[in-house]
């Protein structure tokens, strides 16, 4: 198990993190499937996490959620966190988890490591908050 | 057929409680079946008996029967482990129970209370916690009716095992009758509100004085119920003519005021959940990120109509049940009068703020440094303090407030009031928790009305009229 803080982008599925859901943007179809945008956070970092088909109604604000080989990287160019093929979300708790909404792992711009082409760093903060979800309060 | 024991909505996570329960009963299922060997157990397969034989109480109805024998067959607890298995249950699944697992809960807790089971009162106290406050849901009123049938034809028993089981009923079935009274014509509710009136006034009536132990907030509870017939006389009755209750120079009113009323009964109006939620929030979140977890808890707990009334029972419980150390207090963490202040705001019904108010104030108003813990008037101290001068609205209506109580809560027991906000003043600045209450009485924002009324009271003029 990984703390967000510690997630790079990458293309496989192998993260493991516990976080929770506290926002849900509206559901859009991308191809045959329902996919909608999430706010989710621990106490390290927040990320944008795609949430996937019967995903989309299984969740809600305040969930905590244990994610298994997930995987964060580039779809339709923004960077998100999802279960994808392979990885698998569950609910396992609700409200009793403290998170910060900044940094933001989807707001920042990662480039190639110079030392290693396979690895991504980061490279320049581009929003210390969400865009898509602003900090409500 | 087994029943499932619980829903799993989909992407939830697997219970461990039903888990547990339910691997213990695959693993013994073969030795449940009739004829039964009856074997001496070690004490771990005693604990996997008991539990797998719970598993089929609940989930194979039709076997319940069988299950109960063979649980009276290899008892050797005084069914203690199998009541402290029965009330993990209540407190961490009911609420995801299907409806058939729920009614055998019910039949099985009766057994227990026919066989005096160890562990019956801190059962039955799961299920009270269970009954949600302002709920008219078919489940909720549901599983009233269901606990106060057990009260009521269960009397003998209880009584026998232990009066104060009774206490805690009328603790919970007080205010569910003024929730139940004030919804009219709902025809669904008529024969339950009737049970829940023979219970309160049989317990009042014929076990007032184990009723006693409640302390003050029996006093507060009743004053929500005077106006449903029978209610009125019989407080006036126990009020007047029960003396052999009566302590020399204290009446049966002074003595309840006198006596700080335990946490334990303040608990039995919050279910687990909340109480999990509410102790997160002012244990682990800090002040200013504490807006998402308010609306969350709202949503759940608060949103739907008539639920209001729960928020009287949520300040009684932070101002009572929930004492933070010293290391939250001075830390960032978000504090109790700041809660307070939020879910003051919340109240849109007039007669639930005032309820909200009077539950905040409550222990101001009987407050004796020997017996009363500082800790349950310190949030509407604060609260008051620290709304000058961007919320002075909220330091007014308090302030306000309180005087009212000073002199309309209970004419006849003035003095004992006045008494108890003096030393409630007196000792908040003594033990620091405000330095002086020049914060008030030099307030420019403060109207001068309520500066005045202050000055007068902290004078020592009330308290010496009050003297005669």
């Amino acid at each position: 198990m990984v703390s967000l803080k510690e997630i790079v982008p990458a293309a496989q599925n192998n993260i493991d993190t516990k976080f929770i859901l506290l926002d849900k943007g509206s559901k859009t179809i991308e191809g045959h499937n329902k996919t909608c945008l999430a706010l989710v956070a621990d106490e390290t970092a927040a990320v944008h996490f795609q949430l996937w088909g019967d995903e989309c109604d299984a969740f809600e604000p305040g969930d905590i959620i244990q994610l298994a080989n997930g995987i964060f990287s580039y779809n339709r160019n923004s960077l998100v966190l999802r279960a994808g093929k392979r990885g698998r979300v569950e609910k396992v708790g609700e409200f009793t988890m403290v998170f910060v909404e900044t940094p933001n792992l989807s707001e920042i711009h990662w480039v190639p490591d110079p030392n290693n082409s396979k690895k991504y760093i980061q490279d320049a903060v581009i929003s210390p908050h969400s865009r898509i979800f602003p900090p409500k309060y | 057929m087994a029943l499932n024991l619980i829903r799993i909505a989909s992407h939830e996570a697997e219970n461990p409680v039903g888990c547990s329960l339910k691997e213990a009963f695959e693993l013994l299922e073969p030795k449940l079946r009739p004829p039964l060997a009856i074997t001496i157990p070690t004490p771990q397969e005693y604990l996997l008996l008991n539990k797998a034989i719970l598993y089929g109480v609940l989930c194979e109805t039709h076997f319940a029967k069988t299950h109960i024998k063979h649980l009276h067959a290899i008892v050797i607890d005084g069914y203690g482990l199998f009541a402290s298995l029965i009330a993990t249950v209540v407190n961490e699944l009911y609420t995801k129970l299907v409806d058939p697992v729920k009614c055998q809960l019910i039949w099985v807790t009766k057994e227990m209370i026919d066989v005096q089971a160890v562990g019956i009162h801190g059962l039955l106290v799961c299920f009270l916690r269970q009954i949600v406050g302002g709920d008219f849901s078919d489940g909720n009123l549901w599983l009233c009716f269901e606990i106060v049938s057990i009260f009521l034809t269960k009397w003998d028993s209880l009584l026998e095992v232990e009066p104060m089981i009774l206490t805690s009923g009328l603790y919970t079935y007080l205010p569910l009758l003024a929730d139940h009274y004030r919804l009219l014509s709902n025809p669904k509710l008529e024969a339950l509100k009737q049970l829940e009136i023979d219970f309160c006034i049989k317990v009042l009536r014929e076990q007032f004085s184990v009723c006693l132990k409640i302390g003050r907030d029996l006093v507060r509870l009743l004053q929500d119920v005077v106006h449903i017939p029978n209610f009125r006389a019989t407080w006036k009755d126990l009020v007047l003519n029960q003396d052999k209750f009566k302590t020399p120079g204290f009446s049966v009113i002074s003595q309840l005021y006198n006596t700080r009323t335990s946490s334990q009964y303040i608990l039995l109006r919050i279910s687990p959940e909340m109480e999990t939620q509410l102790r997160f929030l002012l244990t682990c979140v800090k002040l200013g990120s504490q807006k998402r977890y308010q609306a969350w808890f709202a949503k759940k707990f608060l949103c739907a109509p008539n639920r209001e009334t729960l928020i009287v029972d949520i300040v009684r419980f932070i101002c009572c049940a929930h004492h933070p150390p010293n290391e939250i207090i001075q830390s960032d963490i978000i504090p109790r009068w700041a809660v307070v202040g939020w879910l003051l705001k919340y109240c849109t019904k007039n007669y639930v703020q005032a309820n909200v108010k009077l539950a905040l104030l409550y222990d101001w108003l009987f407050f004796d440094e020997r017996v009363d813990n500082i800790m349950n008037i310190e949030p509407a101290m604060l609260l008051m303090v620290y709304s000058i001068p961007r919320y002075i609205d909220v330091t007014h209506t308090l302030l306000e407030f309180l005087f009212l109580l000073v002199d309309n809560y209970d004419v006849e027991h003035k003095d004992i009031i006045i008494r108890g906000v003096s030393s409630s003043l007196r000792v908040l600045v003594k033990k620091g928790v405000i330095c002086s209450l020049d914060v008030l009485t030099s307030c420019d924002a403060l109207s001068p009305v309520l500066k005045e009324r202050l000055d007068r009271f902290l004078s020592g003029a009330e308290l010496e009229i009050s003297r005669g």
